[in-house]
């Protein structure tokens, strides 16, 4: 990735900038990232981050233009995974008023920067979102919908559904991915066609029931939250999504392969302990009968 | 190719007007683009920003090269109309600060 050094560029003065006063989209963002909200979000986000000094604060700031154009209250969570690169350091100096940066000292994985980023959000609603904005952030509202209305508890992004439009991804890692799916559904039954993306929607209830007995913290987590979900009787909704490979991704895939593989036999061992029980109740509007 | 490059004028002043994802996989099109604009003696160059949805750290550096270029020649490269996405990362990035923007619309000249 490029390093931006603008060390040796003469800065024109404010007037000569020509600056306008903005959008009222501009103005939103403003007031938002200058003053505490005064009332309990609406939505969270949540953004996992490993050594994302390069990627950060383009994915924050299209995320937050989208956000505050929408109007409602909403904060942001960075949940850093312990990162040796300056990501905590240059999202702190932002000083950014509804931003909240949750640190650890050890790299523990994925999984585990999304559940203590989940576990800390305090909306209706919770996206957790990728750090390297591979999902536009424009699609929130195609996950957010069907959760509001009650259609579903939990909105999946994906990359296989139909309609979705995946830009960049390698013919090598397209076949890994159509591979894994189908061991995803003869060996777990779950009918998604992309268990991976990393843009997904909770509602409140959905999360608290997920992420206190969600023990994977690395790169599975997602196929162990929607399994958890599906023994749960939580009702999940796949969404078709624009995607775009991402330079840099963390994703590697033989590595990755077989810590997916095995963390399969990780969730069926979870489960046949009884591991998951907590989450296992029946949903609103349901019995234990249905 | 998810962004759109289109170059508007010749001579001392051009445009070059972006639209879509500016991200790392288009970023030598654009350098590349806006290298020649220079090379052919344009000095004041105005990169229309308006409907750019997305712009990343490698375009962001693409965009810091070329007006560190214009300015040795003695010109500049002019922003115009930054969406609002874009018009956020370049306020958190500080990039506002080293870059002149202008706003758009007819009469709005390019030069500082």
């Amino acid at each position: 990735m490029n390093k931006i050094d603008t060390a040796h560029a003469p800065a024109p003065t404010a007037e000569a900038l020509g600056l306008t006063s903005g959008s009222e989209e501009l103005e939103r963002y403003r007031t938002w990232a200058t003053t505490s909200l005064g009332v309990d979000p609406v939505i969270s986000v949540v953004i996992p981050a490993f050594n994302e000094e390069e990627r950060i604060l383009p994915t924050i700031g299209a995320i937050a233009s989208h956000l505050c154009s929408r109007g409602e209250p909403w904060e942001l969570i960075i949940s850093d995974d312990g990162s040796t690169d300056r990501t905590r350091e240059i999202v702190g100096e932002l000083g950014l008023a509804n931003t909240t940066v949750i640190e650890t000292a050890v790299n523990t994985g994925k999984g585990g920067a999304v559940r203590r980023g989940v576990q800390a959000a305090r909306g209706h609603y919770i996206l957790f979102a990728d750090a390297d904005q591979a999902t536009p952030i424009e699609q929130f509202g195609l996950l957010l919908d069907p959760v509001r209305s009650g259609e579903a508890d939990i909105a999946v992004g994906s990359r296989a559904a139909t309609g979705a439009d995946v830009i960049g991804k390698s013919r090598g890692r397209r076949l890994l991915s159509e591979g894994l799916r189908h061991i995803v559904r003869i060996g777990f039954g779950l009918s998604h066609h992309d268990t991976q993306c990393g843009f997904k929607l909770f509602s409140r209830d959905a999360a608290d029931r997920l992420f206190p007995v969600q023990r994977i913290n690395g790169f599975s987590f997602d196929l162990e939250l929607l399994f958890i979900a599906s023994r749960s009787g939580l009702r999940v909704t796949e969404v078709a999504v624009r995607w775009f490979d991402s330079p840099g991704s963390t994703v590697q895939g033989g590595r990755d392969t077989v810590r997916f593989l095995r963390d399969l036999g990780r969730i069926r061992l979870n489960d046949a302990l009884g591991r998951y029980g907590g989450a296992c109740r029946p949903t609103a509007g349901q019995t234990e009968g249905d | 190719m998810h962004l759109d490059i289109e170059t508007v004028g010749t001579g001392n002043q051009v445009s070059m007007v972006l639209a879509g994802r500016f991200d790392a996989h288009e970023a030598d099109p654009v350098l590349t683009g806006l290298n020649r604009l220079l090379d052919n003696g344009a000095r004041i160059i105005g990169l229309d920003l308006q409907k750019v949805e997305f712009i990343d750290s490698t375009g962001l550096a693409v965009l810091t090269r070329v007006m560190k270029r214009a300015r040795e020649l003695g010109g500049d490269l002019v922003l115009v109309a930054p969406s609002t996405p874009v018009r956020v990362i370049l306020e958190l990035t500080a990039l506002d600060r080293a870059f002149v923007i202008r706003d758009s619309g007819p009469g709005v000249p390019l030069d500082r």
